[in-house]
């Protein structure tokens, strides 16, 4: 028997969906083949978020808790990790695909010689480590990849997995942390924030993103009044993001975010393969293209070749009557 | 300053693929300089311009990598390193760091910069192994860099928005391609990209071997994604088509 152990991110004092759809799955892996699932948590308030991990059935709990935590820094979260890999010595230690957890997959394994997989769609195990399919080539195709060792280490893209809960009375193991100054190294000097309380695009049920279609004040405004009456978050693409239009945390696609909402409305974006591979994961997808032919009616369930300007008044106008 | 930028030979994703008996097949012409990549060598020339540094690009890669590396010395950087691989190797993100950090255990630098992922295989680990077998501080997803005394201030996109963040140098900085418009080299740049240093090396004279590097991820084999139909596509007067599809969210797929 051995340990399958799932980080659980916190974002915004909340423990992030993602990583709870990776316990669901590794819960299930692990009752399959006769192994333990465990989780860690790590965060200035991490102790607060014991139950809401319980009730996805990890048999043990691994709290870090100091204020270092507060802000994502990866030299004291690095070194949190890693003292909790040795404690653990996990088979598996799985990741929601995080900017967090980009940010030192790499360096972990790299400091306990472990194998890894970033950003799989899905993974299994196997005798020796596990296989995970990996959107490549702008997310064009998929490589079925193997990782081999006695650690591996593998992150999930966010909407892989559906949530399972499986109370479980779990243990829960209190781990020390303490770090120098000196020892961090890398300063945070602050974070410019500008998407506030904003909807987390990797969980939204419903975004609408913004293409260079949307060319103006009176465009943006239209996009925000629909993503208002549809409670969706607001995307957008390369194109404004670049141009300073919209804060570069909404970019969705490959430099971008991975979304995969129920509803995704693309307004005046073509579909370039780099935004596709960032939102082709969503349930239903409609686009507003004054351009019949542009690519991203290729891959739209629900396609309105017309004028923005001319479309988003009524569309509202009708949602907002269905609302009512 | 000396800067470093890590650059890599990668495919084309605009180009034509074929999968064949669940192999990856596309014209061995469509290789290009990975986008991160170049911009991380744009960066590293504006920052080298600005303080009066050097620029130098490593790659590792078949003989054919030569002709990226080209493009980088004729965008402006100073001097090259072509680390010469067989061609025919199945490498990975971790034994690609491994022969980064050996080629940089003895160099002597302010800042290595390396692109966030690599365009094909959107991998993403390479800059942090590298930083983490150097012992170096790192920070990853730069949209913007600076230099300040001797420290090197990257703007880093976050979870939760943009973090300012200082690193001490020596460091090591993996770079988005939303940091700058990379610099298309012009015919001067070209013609004196051919009279810069340019340096191949086999493994063998780093002490490694082309045997010994196994690497602990493969693919084993690569698929067609499932592929989405096309739906519906309205065209007609803009009020009722607009109506219609609202409905049809609401009735037919159920996500209002
Ligand atoms: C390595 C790499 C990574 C990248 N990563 C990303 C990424 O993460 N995300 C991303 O989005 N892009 C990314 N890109 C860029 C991508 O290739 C495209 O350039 C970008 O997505 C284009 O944005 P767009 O569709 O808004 O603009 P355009 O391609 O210019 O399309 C604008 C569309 O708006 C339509 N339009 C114009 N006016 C109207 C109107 N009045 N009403 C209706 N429709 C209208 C036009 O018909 C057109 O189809 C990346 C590129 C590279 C090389
Ligand atoms: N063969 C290589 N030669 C030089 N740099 C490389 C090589 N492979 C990866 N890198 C660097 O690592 C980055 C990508 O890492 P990854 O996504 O893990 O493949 C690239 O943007 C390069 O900066």
């Amino acid at each position: 028997m051995s340990t399958i152990l799932t980080h659980i991110a916190i974002a915004d004092g909340k423990i992030k969906r993602s990583s709870l759809e990776v316990l669901s799955h590794c819960k299930k892996l692990a009752d399959k083949n006769g192994h333990s699932v465990e989780a860690v948590v790590i965060s200035d308030k991490a102790s607060s978020h014991i139950d809401g991990i319980k009730k996805y059935g990890a048999s043990k709990i691994y709290v870090v808790e100091d204020s270092t935590f507060k802000n994502h820094i990866n030299t004291p979260i690095l070194k949190a990790l890693a003292k909790v890999m040795e404690k653990v010595n996990p088979s598996v230690f799985a990741f929601a695909s995080t900017e967090s957890t980009k940010d030192i997959l790499g360096a972990l394994a790299a400091n306990q010689g472990a194998a890894v997989l970033s950003d799989v769609s899905s993974f299994e195990l196997t005798s020796g480590g596990i296989v995970g399919k990996r959107p490549v080539m702008a997310a064009k195709i998929v490589a079925n990849s193997e990782a081999k060792g006695e650690k591996v280490l593998v992150s999930v893209r966010s909407g892989s997995y559906e949530l399972a809960e499986s109370p479980a009375e779990a243990e829960v193991v209190n781990i020390d942390f303490s770090m120098d100054e000196s020892e961090i190294q890398v300063t945070l000097r602050e974070i410019i924030s500008s998407t506030g309380d904003a909807i987390d695009l990797n969980e939204a049920e419903a975004i609408v993103a913004a293409g260079r279609g949307v060319k103006d004040e009176e465009g943006q405004n239209l996009i925000t009044e629909l993503a208002d009456v549809l409670k969706a978050g607001i995307g957008a693409s390369r194109a404004l993001t670049e141009s300073g239009v919209y804060d570069p945390s909404l970019q969705i696609g490959q430099t971008g975010k991975v979304v995969s909402p129920q509803l995704y409305i693309a307004v005046g974006i073509s579909g370039a393969i780099q935004h596709v591979a960032g939102m082709a994961n969503s349930k239903v997808i409609v686009a507003i293209n004054k351009d019949a032919d542009a690519p991203i009616f290729d891959i739209a369930d629900y396609g309105i070749v017309g004028d923005l300007y001319k479309v988003l008044p009524p569309f509202i106008e009708e949602i907002k009557k269905i609302k009512n | 300053m000396k800067f470093y930028v890590c650059i890599k030979m990668v495919p084309d994703v605009n180009a034509p693929i074929q999968i064949k008996d669940g192999k990856f097949i596309q014209d061995a012409d469509r290789m290009i300089l990975n986008a991160y990549d170049a911009s991380a060598v744009e960066e590293a020339l504006v920052l080298s311009e600005k303080h009066d540094g050097e620029v130098e690009v490593v790659c590792i890669g078949p003989s054919k990598a030569s002709e990226t590396i080209r493009k980088a010395l004729a965008m402006g950087a100073d001097k090259a390193t072509h680390i010469l691989t067989t061609g025919d190797t199945k490498y990975d993100s971790g034994t690609y760091a491994q022969i980064l950090a050996k080629f940089f255990t003895d160099k002597e630098f302010e800042v290595l910069a390396l692109g966030k992922q690599s365009q094909d295989t959107d991998a993403g680990l390479t800059g942090s192994m590298v930083a983490e077998l150097l012992h170096l501080p790192y920070a990853t997803n730069a949209v913007g860099l600076e230099v300040e005394d001797e420290n090197l201030i990257v703007k880093r996109q976050g979870d939760f928005g943009q973090e300012i963040i200082e690193l001490p140098t020596p460091c090591v900085v993996t770079c988005s391609n939303d940091m700058n418009e990379p610099r298309i080299p012009n015919l001067k740049g070209i013609m004196a990209s051919k009279r810069k240093p340019f340096d191949q090396v086999e493994l063998s004279s780093l002490g490694m071997n082309e045997n010994q590097l196994i690497a602990d991820s493969a693919v084993l084999s690569y698929e067609e994604k499932p592929e989405r139909q096309a739906g519906k596509k309205f065209e007609g007067d803009a009020e009722d088509i607009a109506r219609e599809v609202a409905q049809l969210l609401d009735n037919e797929a159920n996500v209002i």
